[in-house]
């Protein structure tokens, strides 16, 4: 009897070790992603249900939704993992600092192309930097000769909220 | 600009044909271009020879790349579980051996399940609908952050937009 | 890497939650970088099956280094010096020879104004094929040092910094080494571009 335990232990321990380590290899190949985002649930929504919600829109705003989910859908998968990260982040801000990181990112848009190089160093730097130190930097004299008073406070807002790293 | 060649910086030349210089360095190269036939020719010749080794092409990569790779992958961690596993129970006798193994029968069919729900349930109808003007605001705020997150440059807003 | 000098590259966070244990991360290193450490090797080696081969250890290195990782430098900058280190240890061992024989090939057995029409296609594959090897046989002739940085700097599009960071020597070194590889494929390659 105690060798029938024995061996039906020792058994059970290798095919697990087995099963195990099988898992752990589908583990280590990238798993389907948990849907995160509007557009993520979207394509799990069947082609009906998306026509049906699609239906309700005029036909040409529609397309161009139809057409920019097949864009996001094209994205390299680790550019997609890297915007769905970015994209989490931003929808755990407050909504009204949402709201300032749109107006932020609009507003960095519509500078000057060559003001926009200039104030992306400076976001980028300042990121870099311990708090007290950006602190300093945000309320030195040099900062305020080099940017604009609007400029200055998309830096401060877009340094302060944008979510993830810029690259 | 002084003549790169003769004055012994010939890589400036070879960032030029590359397209890495900035914009007033390569200016400065153009003007001097215009004045020096043989930095002229150099750089013509270092065109030509860029574009002939441009007919180069690598060949596709094998479908079962991956599979082969995480094969191996997979060979590392079986190797580690069971040098870990023979390592710690070798010197043990048999009567202390059992109680152990049964904790980790336990312990394995426990991890084997707390995986399972990594596992997407299929969707079912109805469960998760989103509307099409939630995915378009959530389209604008994706291209914002991608806009902004990407790149050293900013695209304009019509192009390569989602 | 401009504004983001001083900031975790996004590479280098992946691997750190592969060193965490996330096998999605991985994963994702492996889909971005695949394709350019392939050919990277398969141009250093000029052999497909060996590059594949290779890249397969490169990667198999960074998933075991993953519990020792650091992020001292770029992550395609360990990778690469990963890829190279591997690539011209391959060289070193001799099995190149096997490669350079098969890429002994005359260009000027076939005139190119004898073509004729009726046969042209095949021709013209052949008179492509010709200056294939050439280009081939005249990177493989380069120095080892030479050829790594002609690779890196004109297939990879990598910056002078970075070269000079996977060949360990300075940037005006790779400058050099590049100035010299790019004087000898040019002379040995001008009548192909006229």
């Amino acid at each position: 009897m105690y060798r029938v335990i024995l061996s039906c232990g020792w058994a059970l321990i290798a095919a697990l070790t087995a099963v195990a380590s099988e898992s752990t290899v589908v583990a280590e190949k990238p798993p389907a992603q948990r849907a995160r985002n509007a557009i993520d649930r979207w394509n799990q929504m069947s082609p009906e249900e998306r026509e049906r919600e699609l239906a309700k829109l005029p036909p040409e705003r529609a397309q161009q939704i139809r057409e920019r989910i097949r864009r996001y859908n094209q994205l390299p998968p680790w550019e997609k993992q890297a915007l769905r990260e970015r994209y989490q982040k931003f929808a755990q801000l407050p909504p009204e600092k949402q709201e300032i990181v749109r107006r932020s990112v609009r507003a960095f848009r519509d500078l000057p192309v060559d003001r926009r190089g200039l104030v992306r160093e400076e976001i980028g730097r300042l990121r870099a930097l311990p708090e007290g130190q950006r602190n300093a930097r945000l309320s030195s004299a040099e900062f305020r000769s080099q940017f604009s008073p609007p400029e200055r406070q998309l830096i401060r807002d877009i340094t302060a909220y944008f979510p993830g790293q810029l690259k | 600009m002084n003549c790169p060649m003769e004055h012994r910086k010939p890589e400036t030349l070879v960032a030029y044909a590359a397209g890495e210089l900035d914009g007033e360095t390569a200016a400065s190269i153009e003007r001097h271009l215009r004045v020096c036939p043989g930095c002229r020719l150099w750089v013509a010749e270092q065109a030509a020879l860029w574009k002939t080794l441009d007919i180069w092409e690598a060949p596709a990569v094998s479908a079962d790349f991956d599979r082969r790779l995480y094969r191996r992958v997979a060979g590392e961690v079986r190797l580690s579980w069971w040098e870990r596993l023979t390592r710690t129970l070798r010197p043990m006798p048999l009567r202390q051996i059992l109680p152990l193994a049964a904790t980790a029968c336990l312990l394995l069919i426990a991890s084997f399940l707390v995986q399972q729900p990594d596992q997407l349930a299929p969707p079912h109808p109805g469960a998760g609908l989103v509307r099409a003007d939630q995915v378009e605001r959530t389209l604008d705020d994706l291209e914002l952050l991608r806009q902004f997150g990407a790149g050293n440059q900013v695209e304009a807003p019509h192009a390569d937009t989602m | 890497m401009g504004v983001a000098a001083a900031a975790l590259d996004y590479d280098a966070e992946l691997m750190l939650r592969v060193k965490d244990g996330d096998g999605v991360s991985f994963g994702l290193l492996l889909e971005k970088h695949r394709v350019p450490v392939i050919h990277f090797l398969y141009r250093l080696v000029q052999e497909s099956a060996v590059a594949e081969e290779l890249a397969q250890e490169v990667f198999l290195r960074v998933y075991r280094s993953r519990s020792s990782y650091e992020p001292t430098a770029k992550f395609t900058t360990w990778l690469f010096r990963i890829a190279t280190h591997l690539g011209l240890n391959w060289l070193r061992d001799g099995k190149h020879e096997r490669g350079l024989e098969r890429l002994d090939y005359n260009s000027t057995d076939v005139p190119i104004h004898q073509i004729s029409d009726r046969r042209a296609s095949v021709e013209q594959q052949l008179v492509s094929d010709a200056k294939l090897a050439e280009v081939r046989l005249a990177i493989a002739a380069l120095p080892e040092k030479q050829r790594a940085a002609v690779l890196m700097h004109k297939y990879e599009e990598m910056e002078y910094s970075q070269i000079a960071r996977v060949l360990g020597c300075s940037e005006s070194a790779v400058k050099s080494l590049l100035f010299r590889a790019y004087e000898t494929l040019r002379a040995r390659l001008a009548h192909m571009g006229r």
